[in-house]
């Protein structure tokens, strides 16, 4: 939207006021009267999230996730990793959610790229892995050996999905892919 | 007398809240609540737009549409709870204990019904639990306000809190809740003793009509056949309606 702040319904007398610096309580400039919540424009350095498709000239097809287009427009850098990457998106690949090339910085082919999470349309959450998330939340030893497992210790994307996305779920899902 | 579970209470006595012709909704995690819409559209509501969110009763994409909707004012009816409610129309989603920086237990929170609670026309609150422990006269974190000052914008307000015991109706003026009706067999003393807040009760209150026979039957049959059937907590409706 670019503009420095947007007015917003509701939040007053909330202990969630009392804990950001970034919405206060502003009068209605038009009546002089009226008070609402204004919350403060956020403006990213950079954005980083994961799409169903994107193209060579950085457009991306997002599905559903039409919330990470206000993301991408308000970001200065924009890194979108995808299940798959075509020369150009047709007409009929740029459905739902569209985020034009001139947003975007880069693009990353990255198969499974939202696992645990899930991607809109293509598979949904690893239930399992998300209860073996939740339990290792539960303290700062065990959430470190679940980052060490899952993050620090793996080389990198590929090694990723080869041991911890499940295999039922590769095989097919790539042949559609690809 | 007609035997029912708690759940099924809740949910008769939630869609008696839906008026023909609005658009009433309930948030994520809301089974009693998506049974309540559900049969109040097949009841005494056949108009009302029911959006049961992230459900196949969920017309939006983005929660921003939702957001929208809400904060334009177009919303009659919202259904919600918290793991504390307090007399004073607040209730807490965040976390429990004296002191915000150490609590005792942390819960998703949310920060949509702090608007939608100044947005939908009416909000029903409901508890699952009647108990001292959830019903106070002050919440440990308030995560949507019961009361506004007068010169904040608030298109509407907490209208009602129904627990598996009571209901009480929100009193715009005095900006409390005060207990409304009570659910047989349960009493007087039974409500004051389960509440942790004054109930200032002057006079006699009247029981909760029952669950009609109606009520119960499309509930148990129509409306659990149609969660199974779309995928509108399923597992809950196979479990906790007509058992």
């Amino acid at each position: 939207m670019g503009v420095p702040y947007v007015p917003v319904l509701g939040l007053v007398g909330t202990d969630l006021l009392k804990r950001r610096d970034d919405m206060v309580i502003a009068v209605d400039p038009f009546d002089g009267r009226t008070k609402t919540v204004v919350a403060k424009a956020m403006r990213p350095d950079v954005a980083v999230f994961h799409a169903q498709k994107a193209d060579r000239h950085g457009n991306v097809s997002c599905g559903y996730e039409a919330e990470v287009v206000m993301l991408a427009e308000a970001s200065r850098h924009v890194i979108v990793t995808a299940e798959t990457i075509v020369e150009r998106l047709s007409e009929k690949e740029a459905t739902g959610a569209f985020i034009p090339g001139i947003h975007v910085d880069v693009v990353a082919r990255a198969p499974f790229g939202a696992h645990p999470a899930g991607c809109a349309g293509l598979y949904g959450p690893d239930k399992a892995h998300m209860a073996e998330y939740v339990a290792a939340s539960q303290d700062d030893a065990s959430f470190d050996e679940y980052l060490r497992t899952y993050v620090l210790d793996v080389k990198d994307h590929d090694e990723y999905v080869e041991r911890f996305v499940p295999r039922h779920w590769r095989e097919p899902a790539r042949a559609v892919g690809e | 007398m007609m035997e029912y579970s708690e759940d099924e209470l809740l949910a008769v006595l939630l869609s008696r809240e839906v008026r023909d012709g609005e658009i009433s909704a309930c948030g994520a995690l809301s089974q009693i609540p998506a049974a309540g819409l559900l049969l109040a559209r097949e009841l005494h509501a056949p108009n009302a737009e029911i959006l049961i969110l992230r459900s196949a009763f969920d017309p939006f994409h983005t929660s921003r549409q939702f957001h929208f909707l809400a904060q334009r004012g177009e919303m009659g009816l919202f259904f919600v709870s918290g793991v504390q409610i307090d007399r004073h129309g607040n209730y807490n989603l965040h976390q429990l204990g004296p002191d915000p920086e150490r609590p005792k237990a942390r819960f998703p929170g949310g920060y949509g019904g702090g608007m939608i609670y100044y947005a939908a026309r009416r909000t029903v609150v409901f508890r699952t639990e009647h108990t001292r422990r959830s019903l106070v006269e002050r919440v440990d974190f308030v995560s949507a306000a019961g009361a506004t000052p007068p010169d904040v914008l608030r298109r509407g307000h907490p209208s009602k809190m129904v627990t598996p015991k009571a209901t009480f109706r929100f009193d715009k003026n005095a900006a409390v809740f005060k207990l409304d009706t009570i659910h047989p067999p349960w009493t007087l003393d039974d409500i004051r003793a389960n509440t942790g807040f004054e109930l200032d009760v002057k006079g006699a209150i009247p029981a909760t009509p029952a669950p009609t026979e109606e009520e119960l039957h499309v509930l148990r049959h129509v409306i659990r056949r149609r969660m199974i059937d779309t995928g509108t907590y399923a597992a809950w409706a196979e479990r906790s309606l007509g058992n």
